[in-house]
C-alpha cells in the first residue's frame, strides 16, 4: 500500500484559500484586494457622492464603502464619484431636482451654498451625543456651523502654510528662516531662490481659482486688514491694499515668480515646486504626501506663513466636509456611514493617505502628524488661523471665483491697480451677502 | 353579346382632392418622426431657454426664482464682460478663420499637385482634424507651458528668445496664442474641402488658357477662385457658425483667462450656468447667440442664393 500523504482537492482548496486570506491580512489594510461582500438580506442602499481628484482617492475611498458594508449588516454604500470641476454643480442640480444623494463629501465653502437652498440636514441634536465630538477641534466645528447650526462633519481640516525647499536652500547658501519670519525675509529668500538661468523662480503663487484670492487675503490680513467689519464688506480698506500691493508685486516688480503665475491653479503651483521650477509656494498639507514622492522627503520642509508688518499672520482654515441632504432617501444610513468615517481607522488612513490632517485631537496628536517635518508648518499654523472669512455669506461661494478672480488676474498682469480692484471685488461680495 | 348591367364594372367615382389629400397626408405621415425629433431636441430647448431668459432664475437661491420680463436683457446690455467676450468671439471667429482659409487654401494647392507619396501626406494633413478637440487644446497647452514647454525650449536654444514667454498667461498673447490652436486643427478642414473643388475643375479649362498664353497668377484669378467660390463660401460661412459656438479649446487651454482675455461669448455662458448656477442669465446669454448668428445665416443665405443665380 502507498502510504505517502497525498491532499485532497478540498484540503488543497482549503489551503490556497488560507494562504490568500494570510496575504491578504499582510498588506496595508487600504491595499487590500476589493473583494465585494454579498449584499445582507435587506440592506438598505445609501448613496455617497464624492468628488475625485485623483486616482488614489477613488481606491481608498471604494475601499473605505465595502469595509463599512462588510461591518454591519443594514446598509449598504455606493459610492457615486463625480470629477471635482463638477462636483458642486452636479449637488445643486441634484437638489435642484429634489434627488440628492443621501451624503456627500463637499468642501466647507459649499455647505452655506445648500444650506441656502434648504437642502441640508441639520447634524445638531446627533451631533450632541456622537461619542467623538468633543475629541473634535473647535475650530473645526465651526467650518462646518452656519446660523449656530452644525451641519457637516469636519472629515478633514487643513489650513495653509509655505512648502520650501531645503536642498536648494543649502546649495544657495540661504538661511533656513525662523518660525517667526517677516514679509521681508520671505522676500529676500523668494529673490534668492531665483536663478533665472536655471529657470528655477523663488515663488510659485496662485493664479487661477478661488485659493488665489484667499493666498492673498491672508497677507491682506497680515497687514491689519479684514473682510468683513462689523457686518459691512472691508475688503477695500487701506491696510488690504497695501498688503495686496506687497503681494502682488512680488510677480509684477520683484520677478521672483514664474510668468506662468496668471493661468497657474492648484496643479501648476504642486507640479511647479515638483519639478523644480519653484522654491516657495503656499498650499494646505493636502499635497505634502505628493512633494515626498516629487522631491523627496529629505529635500523640503512647511513653515507657518510670514509675519506682516502689522505684526499679525493668518491662516486660513477650513474642512472637506461629510454633508447628509434633508431630502436624502435614506438619512439614517447617511448619518451611520459619515459617523463611522469619523471614527479611528477610517479618519487615521483617510487623512494620512492624503496628507490631510484629522479634525480630531486624539488622532492629530499622533506622531505621523505630529513629528512629520511635512505638516510642522501646518501644525504650528493652528494658533493663529481662522476660519476663511469667505464662509461668512453663501452667496460668496460660486462669485469667488466666477467674478472675483478675473478681477484677480487683471491686478496680476497691472490692468488694475490693487486699488481698482479691491473696489471692484468688494462691490461683487457687497451684492452676494446673501 | 351585349354585357349585362350585372357584370358591368363601374368605377366609384374619386374625387381628385381627397386622393391629393390622402397623399398629402400620408407624406406629413413620413415627416413625423423627424419632426418630433428635431422638435424634442431643438425647437423645445430653444422656446425652454428663451423662456428661462425671462426668469431670475439661480439654482443656489430657489427664493428668489421670479418672472423679471427683460430684465436679463438689460442686465446683459451693462454688462461690461459680455461686450468684451463679444469683441473677443470677433476676434477668435474671424482670426482663426480667415488663417484657417488660408493655410488650408495653401495646403490644398500643394495636395492637388502629382508628387510621390501624395496619398500619405494627404491622410497626414488630416490628423489634427480627426483629433479631439480636448486632446489638441491639453497638448497644445503643454507645448505653450513656458518653464518646461516645448515651444519655449526651441526658441530659447535657437536664441529667438531671450527669456520665457508665458503663452497662455499674457493677456496680450493668450488670444493669438488659442487662434494659432484652432489655426492648428482647422486647416485641414478647409484643405479637404477646397482639394475636392479643385479636383472638380474640368481640366480642358486650364489646358485652353495655357494655348491662351495666361500666366499662372491669371489662371489663378480668373479659373481657379471662381470655380472655387461656392464651396469657399460654403466652408467658410460653416465654420465661421462652428467657431463662434466652439468653446472646448479655450475653455481646457485657459478656462477664459488670463482676466477675460480669452473669454468668448460662448465661454462665458458655461461660466454663467456652472460656475454661478445662473441659469436665467446663461439662457439670455444663449439667446443672443442664437440671435446673433440667425442674423449671419441670413446674410449667409442671401449671399449663397446670389451665388448661385452666378453659377
Amino acid at each position: 500500500m502507498d502510504d505517502r500523504w497525498a491532499p485532497s482537492r478540498r484540503q488543497l482548496l482549503q489551503t490556497m484559500a488560507a494562504a490568500g486570506v494570510v496575504a491578504a491580512a499582510d498588506l496595508a489594510w487600504w491595499e487590500e484586494p476589493l473583494v465585494r461582500p454579498g449584499r445582507a438580506w435587506g440592506a438598505q442602499p445609501v448613496r455617497f457622492q464624492f468628488s475625485v481628484p485623483e486616482p488614489k482617492r477613488t481606491a481608498l475611498v471604494e475601499s473605505l464603502a465595502q469595509r463599512f458594508n462588510q461591518a454591519q449588516k443594514d446598509f449598504e454604500v455606493k459610492v457615486e464619484f463625480v470629477p471635482q470641476a463638477q462636483a458642486r454643480q452636479k449637488l445643486v442640480t441634484s437638489i435642484a431636482a429634489n434627488n440628492p444623494p443621501d451624503c456627500c463629501q463637499v468642501w466647507d465653502n459649499w455647505v452655506g451654498e445648500f444650506e441656502g437652498m434648504g437642502a441640508v440636514e441639520d447634524l445638531t441634536p446627533r451631533v450632541r451625543d456622537w461619542k467623538h465630538g468633543k475629541d473634535v477641534t473647535p475650530i473645526a466645528w465651526q467650518t462646518v456651523t452656519v446660523k449656530g447650526k452644525i451641519l457637516s462633519f469636519p472629515w478633514v481640516v487643513t489650513n495653509d502654510g509655505v512648502y520650501w525647499r531645503t536642498d536648494r536652500a543649502r546649495e544657495y547658501g540661504i538661511t533656513p528662516p525662523r518660525e517667526d519670519w517677516t514679509w521681508d525675509e520671505f522676500r529676500a529668500a523668494a529673490r534668492a531662490f531665483t536663478k533665472l538661468d536655471k529657470n528655477q523662480y523663488g515663488f510659485g503663487m496662485r493664479g487661477q481659482g478661488t485659493w488665489a484670492i484667499l493666498y492673498a487675503t491672508e497677507f491682506m490680513y497680515a497687514n491689519g486688514a479684514q473682510v468683513l467689519k462689523d457686518g459691512k464688506v472691508a475688503v477695500n480698506s487701506k491696510e488690504a491694499v497695501e498688503g495686496l500691493e506687497w503681494y502682488l508685486d512680488l510677480f509684477r516688480k520683484d520677478k521672483v515668480c514664474p510668468p506662468s503665475v496668471p493661468t497657474d491653479g492648484w496643479r501648476g503651483i504642486v507640479e511647479g515646486f515638483g519639478r523644480g521650477v519653484t522654491n516657495m509656494y503656499i498650499h494646505n498639507s493636502g499635497s505634502s504626501e505628493e512633494q515626498k514622492d516629487f522631491v523627496g522627503a529629505q529635500n523640503f520642509a512647511t513653515l507657518p506663513l510670514p509675519i506682516g508688518p502689522a505684526k499679525k499672520r493668518t491662516s486660513f482654515y477650513f474642512s472637506e466636509t461629510l454633508t447628509a441632504f434633508r431630502n436624502g432617501k435614506n438619512r439614517e444610513g447617511a448619518w451611520r456611514f459619515m459617523a463611522w468615517l469619523m471614527d479611528d481607522e477610517p479618519n487615521f488612513m483617510y487623512c494620512k493617505t492624503l496628507g490631510l490632517l484629522p479634525a480630531r485631537k486624539t488622532l492629530a496628536d499622533r506622531p505621523e502628524f505630529a513629528k512629520d517635518p511635512a505638516y510642522a508648518g501646518f501644525i504650528r499654523s493652528f494658533p493663529f488661523s481662522i476660519v476663511s472669512p469667505y464662509l461668512a455669506h453663501a452667496g460668496w461661494g460660486g462669485k469667488l471665483d466666477s467674478e472675483g478672480v478675473p478681477l484677480f488676474q487683471q491686478a496680476l498682469v497691472g490692468k488694475l491697480t490693487a486699488r481698482e480692484f479691491l473696489d471692484k471685488f468688494a462691490d461683487v461680495l457687497a451684492k452676494n451677502m446673501t | 353579346m351585349a354585357p349585362s348591367d350585372a357584370t358591368v364594372a363601374v368605377a366609384l367615382p374619386r374625387s381628385f382632392s381627397s386622393r391629393r389629400a390622402r397623399e398629402l397626408m400620408t407624406g406629413y405621415l413620413y415627416l413625423v418622426p423627424v419632426a418630433i425629433a428635431l422638435g424634442g431636441t431643438i425647437v423645445v430647448p430653444i422656446l425652454k431657454a428663451m423662456h428661462m431668459s425671462l426668469f431670475n432664475y439661480v439654482l443656489i437661491k430657489p427664493q428668489e426664482y421670479g418672472f423679471v420680463g427683460l430684465g436679463n436683457y438689460t442686465r446683459l446690455l451693462r454688462d461690461e464682460t459680455f461686450w468684451l467676450t463679444l469683441w473677443n468671439s470677433f476676434v477668435w471667429v474671424f482670426g482663426s478663420v480667415s488663417l484657417q482659409f488660408l493655410g488650408g487654401f495653401a495646403a490644398a494647392l500643394l495636395l492637388h499637385q502629382s508628387f510621390r507619396g501624395r496619398a500619405f501626406v494627404r491622410t497626414v494633413t488630416l490628423l489634427p482634424w480627426i483629433v479631439p478637440g480636448v486632446v489638441v487644446a491639453l497638448v497644445w497647452e503643454w507645448l505653450y507651458q513656458p518653464n518646461y514647454g516645448v515651444i519655449n525650449d526651441v526658441l530659447l536654444r535657437a536664441g529667438v528668445l531671450r527669456d520665457r514667454v508665458a503663452w497662455l498667461s499674457d493677456p496680450g498673447l493668450a488670444m493669438p496664442a488659442v487662434i494659432a490652436t484652432n489655426v492648428w486643427r482647422g486647416v485641414p478642414f478647409f484643405a479637404i474641402m477646397l482639394l475636392a473643388g479643385l479636383q472638380a475643375i474640368p481640366e480642358d479649362l486650364y489646358e485652353a488658357a495655357r494655348v491662351d498664353g495666361a500666366p499662372v497668377t491669371r489662371r489663378f484669378w480668373h479659373i481657379t477662385l471662381p470655380l472655387l467660390r461656392p464651396i469657399i463660401i460654403v466652408a467658410t460661412a460653416t465654420r465661421v457658425i462652428w467657431t463662434f459656438n466652439y468653446a472646448d479649446l479655450i475653455f481646457v487651454m485657459t478656462g477664459g483667462g488670463p482676466a477675460n482675455a480669452t473669454q468668448i461669448t460662448s465661454t462665458y455662458t458655461l461660466l454663467m450656468a456652472y460656475a454661478n448656477l445662473d441659469f436665467g442669465y446663461a439662457a439670455t446669454l444663449s439667446v443672443v447667440l442664437l440671435v446673433i448668428m440667425l442674423v449671419f445665416t441670413v446674410l449667409y443665405l442671401r449671399v449663397t442664393r446670389g451665388i448661385e443665380s452666378v453659377t
